[in-house]
């Protein structure tokens, strides 16, 4: 996998006398067990400018964490005789299951509109692939991206990225308990007069692991046996409790 | 201290979910109630989804209703022919009920399914008990004593078909009633994860006429083997069991159920059956606040 975990990606449109980005992440596996209850991974790196190049210009670094696409399904309440029930629905197919992005500054000083959509980046550029709606689906995506954005699934941190020296960064990206398992990708973005320069992609794997993976696919692949499983565990559960507590008769 | 549930895919406090557990057993064993009623919509107000909260209380009634029934099989308390008919009907309902439970689910509605069915039922036996424990606290202070409810005759009952002996509950009746109230009882537990006890006791009583003796022992068996067969059923069709939430939950359960059986030897059960009684009217009212409320956010989100 180390070999994979750096210099994985580089966007086509690097020019040809352009800062090198160089970066990596602290983990490249995060193993959800039973008493997991979220965990920092780090994104650091470096950008090495080319010797005489003239690097006054202001540089900037967006580091993006994308989850596996899921489909989410957004569901309006109408009124309907007196109480409130989901009516209208809209599902937005290939949203990110997490998106976070710190940048070193906020992302309207970093560059204009058209380049962070053109290049994916920021909860507004982000777009299902496709949409199952009956209806304009926009009220449908902001309510999703402000749900996930409440749950802690989507946060923007304009300032998450720091400069630790005149060529090193790092940020913290949380993975929070409850996040998606799959494959995650960290971007690196390095802005140059508000364009991209260079970027890096480097895959995250976020997994369940020991007994509670082993549940899961119980669950999911032996359906009877798991339901038979549980059965089990609440008879014995119940018959043992009787033995222990005899009342007497 | 939380713990990772691998169904529901969410972390929770486990310490919370075994006071839950702990708290609905004894209050069961307090009782003789299963306490699905109030289990499923504390789960649900905890934040675990509806469809999950349904399926894993049945493992908790499961476990609970066993180590009730072991004593009154012991005491020869069941009338297992009175059990099986009622659980064939109990079968069929819970074969619709999980059926019904999907297509509800895929729909979006299965939190409007579980408020606008809690939201009457829990309604109406909040609203006997208090009455029944005002009434006799009443004729306690006046030094009366409480007035007792007599089974009507239903005529009707007796005029139906395929009439069947029942030895044990001394009785000679059709069998269309206890199929009927089974198959009732079943689709109540599938959508709504309750055992249907204080359907069935009050059913067997008033509706079958049924010797008292024997009805909290069969309704336990007939409970046992429709929460089973729900469980399983839910499992393979839905996915929708969570064995870690189960695990909590009954450990809970039992251990409550046996405290709340000796409390319910020393303590003035008018009284506790008031507080119950206000405990049930209140998860009513929160549930239909849920439904009349404008909520401050028209949009929810679910995941695929």
């Amino acid at each position: 996998m180390r070999h994979a975990l750096l210099f994985s990606l580089l966007l086509a449109a690097t020019p040809a006398s352009a800062d090198q980005l160089v970066s990596g992440v602290s983990q490249e596996l995060i193993q959800i067990t039973s008493n997991y209850t979220g965990s920092d991974i780090v994104v650091f790196g470096a950008v090495e400018s080319e010797p005489g190049r003239d690097v006054s210009g202001p540089k900037d670094v967006v580091v993006v964490v994308r989850g596996p696409e899921a489909d989410v399904t957004v569901r309006r309440r109408d009124r309907v005789a007196g109480i409130w029930i989901n009516h209208d629905a809209a599902k937005l197919s290939g949203m990110p299951a997490y998106y976070y992005l710190a940048s070193t500054r906020p992302l309207k000083a970093i560059a204009p509109a058209e380049a962070l959509t053109h290049y994916n980046i920021g909860l507004q550029s982000l777009q299902p692939d496709s949409v199952h709606s009956h209806h304009d689906y926009e009220p449908f995506r902001q309510a999703a991206l402000r749900h996930l954005t409440h749950d802690g699934l989507y946060t923007e941190v304009p300032g998450g990225v720091e400069f630790l020296s005149a060529t090193l960064f790092r940020a913290h990206v949380p993975v929070p308990a409850g996040v998606t398992r799959g494959q995650y990708k960290v971007e690196v973005y390095l802005f140059r007069d508000g364009d991209v320069e260079s970027a890096q992609s480097t895959p995250l794997f976020v997994d369940q692991t020991g007994l509670e993976r082993r549940l899961y696919n119980f669950a999911h692949n032996q359906p009877l046996g798991y339901g038979l499983a549980v059965v089990a565990m609440a008879v014995i559960m119940g018959w043992i409790s009787s033995l222990l507590f005899r009342r007497p008769a | 201290m939380e713990i990772y549930l691998p169904i529901a895919e969410m972390s929770v406090q486990w310490i919370v979910i075994l006071s839950m557990g702990l708290g609905v057993g004894f209050l069961s064993g307090l009782f003789g109630v299963g306490g699905g009623f109030l289990l499923t919509p504390l789960l649900v107000f905890y934040g675990i989804p509806s469809g999950i909260a349904v399926a894993t209380t049945l493992s908790h009634i499961t476990a609970s209703s066993i180590s009730g029934a072991v004593a009154h099989w012991k005491r020869r308390a069941i009338d297992f022919k009175m059990a099986g008919v009622m659980m064939i009907g109990g079968l069929a309902g819970t074969g619709v009920g999980v059926w019904l439970f999907a297509i509800m689910r895929r729909a979006g509605q299965m939190d409007l399914v579980v408020s606008l069915t809690y939201v009457p039922m829990l309604g109406i036996i909040g609203a006997i008990m208090l009455n029944e424990s005002v009434k006799t606290l009443r004729a306690w202070r006046s030094g009366h004593a409480p007035a007792r409810i007599h089974p009507v005759n239903h005529v009707w009952i007796h005029g139906l078909p395929l009439k069947a002996r029942f030895r044990q509950s001394r009785l000679y009746i059709s069998v269309i009633p206890p199929l009927a109230i089974g198959f009732l009882v079943g689709v109540m537990s599938a959508i709504m994860g309750v055992g249907g006890g204080f359907i069935l006791v009050p059913a067997m009583i008033y509706l079958l006429r049924m010797p008292t003796s024997v009805v909290i022992g069969t309704s336990l068996v007939q409970i046992i083997g429709v929460a089973i067969v729900t469980t399983l059923l839910q499992a393979t069709n839905n996915y929708a069991v969570d064995i870690v939430l189960a695990a909590i939950l009954v450990v809970g359960g039992v251990i409550g159920a046996q405290f709340g059986v000796r409390a319910g030897a020393k303590l003035r059960g008018e009284q506790i059956r008031l507080l119950l009684a206000l405990l049930v009217l209140a998860v009513a009212l929160r549930l239909l606040w849920g439904l009349l409320v404008t909520p401050a956010d028209f949009y929810s989100i679910a995941g695929s």
